[in-house]
């Protein structure tokens, strides 16, 4: 097990690598611009020539990587291009609302997706024909159209919930609790009718084979071979989807963000990107694709520790 | 089995106990906001909440943003504040004499003012934040020609190299000042340290998302700001805006035109503004990139191909006025009265062309950058230069390098909402002289040359004359295609009253607008 985690670790690492490398790559080049952005349109060729070497903008790449690199093995990720602020400070506060929308709508989805699962395939009849369509219709609509009829419905018509900004957990845990409700069930929508959809197959697959009925014959209580049986048997291809679902939900955040005006990585993003806010962009790839490298690993993990046959694969 | 179905039931009812329970504590939030907006319409002037569509880039006195600048007009004064036509009233500066021929100007400071620190308002701490700014931002290369004198603590003298008739424009009126151990500090980005009429409230703002402000109790004219706390939210997305301020969650907000309806629908007021002239810049004028722009019969038939009525009651759903010249109504250099000196005429305009030798048209690129407000006119503006044969492509331009290579000058012709200014000369400086960014090829043209000395060193009614002068050139050599006057529209709560717009850019209420 050991081995097959540091071999996970090593392949999340020379990911890490690839990924900011190409986007360092991608952002080259920029250095006029960039310059003339921070200093403004009307800015002299002399002066925008002296903020490009004051960013360090005329360094050749890799020397320009390099030092990224090292900041980064540093703890420190630069500052901004435009606002000064430091990377790391910047983070900090974006990172932690995005990563509050994933986190919980991606255990609601767990939880549900697996209950919807089990009931479709274990009952079967109007249950699982009302909960196929549903689960078709859910993945097929959007998370920002979703999003846009849930405030329509309950932050406009009816005023349950603010219809944007975000309120910490520090200041208000009603307050938090009421300004991500209706992003996490804009995302929620979509991640459970993929994910419901893998597990009632994968259940029903399951709940067919022969060590299921040797189970059943020797009495063991149905809820017990189907929660502790049939779901640990059931389990990989669903932890698959959750984990593509996970890095699926970085995306649909960052537009649920700008639905919902919340403070988290998606307008930065597309800010940054814009301007050629470069330390800005590079945090924000590094942070995003620690988030995907961790995800994997934890699926990989979870899915080799549930079956032992996986960690030969 | 039974067990089984129970445990399932119970827990799908699980979450949506927890839904029901956020969304009493939910409604308990809207309620308290909801309250707080009724307490500032009923005349409390509690809290003022607006929201801004773009984040500040931070607190730099030389870097704050030409539009939705409530958050610098909180924490910074300048020199002078400049009302709708462009007319300065004192701020810092309690009076002002400006040398003759544009040269300079010699300002008398208000006693009194301290800035957040605790240091005093004076003659250095001007100077300081000059010096500042003639290093940094946007407004370096305007200042850097400036020298400073401070004969007391209350006096500045500030002399100019080279005549600016925009001294007051672009420098009195626009100028952030500031403490200058701050200034010093290099930390300028961190937390602001001005004398405005607000102070930041650091523990209630979260940088890129709200920013909360109280009154300065010692400000000098705190009457004028009559609200005892300010909330600016960021909402970069339109959908967010208009839900933020349907459901009061802000009471103010630039809108885009297709947000009007809606707006209004909502029991919103909504205020006109036309600080934007729509306008196809001709900017080639001696025909080095593009031959045929250098023949002033293709510009005049250019011009006759554009329906500005039409374009403004269809394309702009008739939130827009014709326009027939670049400058604003009203200002110095506008010509009033002026009927349409090329009409819509297509028959006409296919005759000047062939006259000019250009029947078969020319091939021209038009970039295109998202967030400008083109998506519609550019493709009608494609559609009407294809009856002259003239086959324009869009090119879109995105990332760092947009603005640049749109200024580059290897677009002579370009489509853009830009700035018509309170102060017409600002509009010459930046669209007709050689020098303007706007002229994209910076070619020299010695008429315009002539009559902007006249500005720079005559008198008011030369400098008007030749204002006057210059517009009638520019209109007669057709360098520009003026369409539109769009109207720029904010909208706001009526429990906010906005009496009157005095931004000289007439592009968002200012601060001191709000009542």
């Amino acid at each position: 097990m050991l081995r097959f985690a540091l071999r996970k670790v090593a392949r999340a690492v020379a990911v890490m690598l690839l990924v900011t490398f190409a986007t360092f790559t991608l952002m080259y080049g920029n250095g006029r611009g960039i310059a003339r952005g921070v200093l403004g349109v009307d800015a002299t060729p002399a002066a925008v020539q002296a903020e490009v070497v004051k960013l360090g903008l005329n360094q050749p790449l890799v020397v320009q990587y390099g030092k990224w690199l090292r900041g980064v093995v540093t703890g420190n990720l630069g500052t901004s291009f435009f606002t000064g602020q430091p990377v790391r400070s910047v983070l900090s506060t974006r990172v932690p609302v995005t990563l509050t929308l994933i986190v919980v709508t991606l255990a609601l989805a767990a939880v549900l997706s697996v209950l919807i699962g089990v009931a479709a395939a274990v009952y079967g009849g109007w249950i699982d024909r009302v909960i196929q369509p549903l689960s078709a219709l859910g993945a097929a609509i959007p998370a920002f159209i979703i999003a846009i009829g849930l405030v329509f419905a309950f932050a406009i018509r009816v005023r349950f919930f603010p219809a944007t900004g975000y309120v910490s957990p520090n200041q208000s845990i009603t307050g938090w609790l009421s300004s991500i409700t209706l992003p996490v069930l804009a995302l929620l929508v979509g991640s459970i009718a993929a994910a419901a959809s893998q597990f009632r197959g994968t259940v029903r697959d399951t709940l067919s084979q022969d060590f299921v009925r040797t189970l059943r014959a020797r009495g063991i209580p149905e809820s017990r071979v189907i929660f502790r049986h049939v779901l640990r048997n059931a389990a990989g291809p669903g932890l698959t989807v959750l984990s593509l679902q996970t890095i699926g939900l970085i995306g649909g955040a960052i537009i649920i963000e700008l639905v919902f005006a919340l403070p988290g990585i998606g307008d930065l993003s597309d800010t940054a990107a814009q301007q050629g806010d470069v330390p800005i962009v590079m945090g924000l790839v590094l942070v995003t694709t620690v988030i995907v490298q961790v995800v994997n690993l934890l699926g990989d993990l979870a899915i080799a520790a549930v079956n032992p046959k996986a960690r030969m694969s | 089995m039974r067990r089984t179905r129970r445990r399932t039931l119970a827990a799908l009812a699980l979450p949506a106990a927890v839904a029901a329970i956020v969304s009493i504590s939910g409604c308990t939030s809207a309620s308290t906001a909801s309250g707080t907006t009724q307490a500032a319409g009923s005349g409390s002037k509690g809290t003022l909440t607006l929201g801004m569509s773009q984040d500040i880039y931070g607190w730099d006195p030389a870097n704050q943003p030409s539009y939705q600048n409530w958050a610098g007009m909180a924490v910074y004064d300048q020199l002078m504040i400049c009302n709708a036509q462009g007319t300065p009233r004192p701020d810092i500066a309690t009076s002002w004499a400006l040398k003759p021929a544009n040269l300079g100007v010699t300002l008398h400071l208000r006693a009194g003012m301290k800035f957040t620190d605790g240091s005093p308002v004076n003659a250095a701490a001007v100077k300081a934040s000059l010096i500042y700014a003639a290093k940094n931002g946007a407004g370096a290369l305007r200042l850097a020609g400036l020298t400073i004198a401070t004969p007391n603590s209350s006096t500045v003298v500030i002399t100019l190299a080279q005549p600016d008739p925009l001294l007051t424009a672009r420098v009195l009126c626009s100028a952030t000042i500031a403490s200058p151990k701050f200034l010093a500090s290099g930390q300028v980005n961190n937390s602001p340290d001005g004398s405005g009429p607000y102070t930041l409230d650091s523990a209630a703002t979260i940088r890129g998302s709200v920013y909360t402000f109280t009154k300065n109790p010692s400000y000098w004219d705190a009457k004028a700001f009559p609200y005892s706390k300010l909330v600016l939210k960021v909402l970069t997305s339109d959908t967010a805006m208009m839900d933020a301020l349907k459901t009061g969650q802000v009471e103010g907000a630039l809108v885009s035109a297709n947000d009007y309806n809606e707006a209004k629908a909502s029991g919103l007021n909504v205020i006109e503004m036309h600080g934007e002239t729509t306008r196809l810049l001709l900017t080639d004028h001696l025909g080095k990139v593009i031959p045929a722009l250098g023949n002033v019969d293709v510009r005049r038939a250019i011009n006759m191909v554009f329906n500005t009525n039409e374009m403004a009651a269809d394309l702009y759903h008739g939130l827009a006025a014709p326009a027939d010249q670049i400058f604003r109504p009203g200002s110095a250099a506008s010509i009033s009265g002026l009927s349409n000196p090329y009409p819509f005429n297509v028959a006409a305009a296919k005759a000047l062309m062939a006259k000019a030798g250009y029947a078969n048209g020319f091939s021209v690129q038009l970039p295109y950058l998202q967030g400008v407000g083109l998506d519609q006119l550019l493709p009608y503006v494609i559609q009407q230069l294809s009856l002259l044969n003239i086959k324009a492509t869009q090119v879109t331009l995105s990332g760092p390098n947009a603005i640049t290579e749109l200024l580059s000058g290897k677009y002579p012709m370009l489509l853009w909402p830009l700035g018509n200014y309170a102060d017409s000369r600002a509009d010459i400086y930046d669209y007709v002289l050689p020098t303007g960014i706007w002229n994209v090829e910076h070619q020299h043209d010695a008429t315009v040359a002539k009559l902007w000395n006249q500005i720079l060193t005559g008198t008011a009614q030369q400098q008007a004359a030749a204002e006057q002068a210059i517009n009638r050139y520019i209109i007669q050599q057709a360098w520009f295609v003026p369409m539109a006057y769009p109207d720029l529209l904010y909208a706001h709560s009526p429990s906010v009253s906005i009496p009157s717009v005095s931004d000289p850019d007439a592009l968002d209420p200012q601060l001191w607008d709000f009542k």
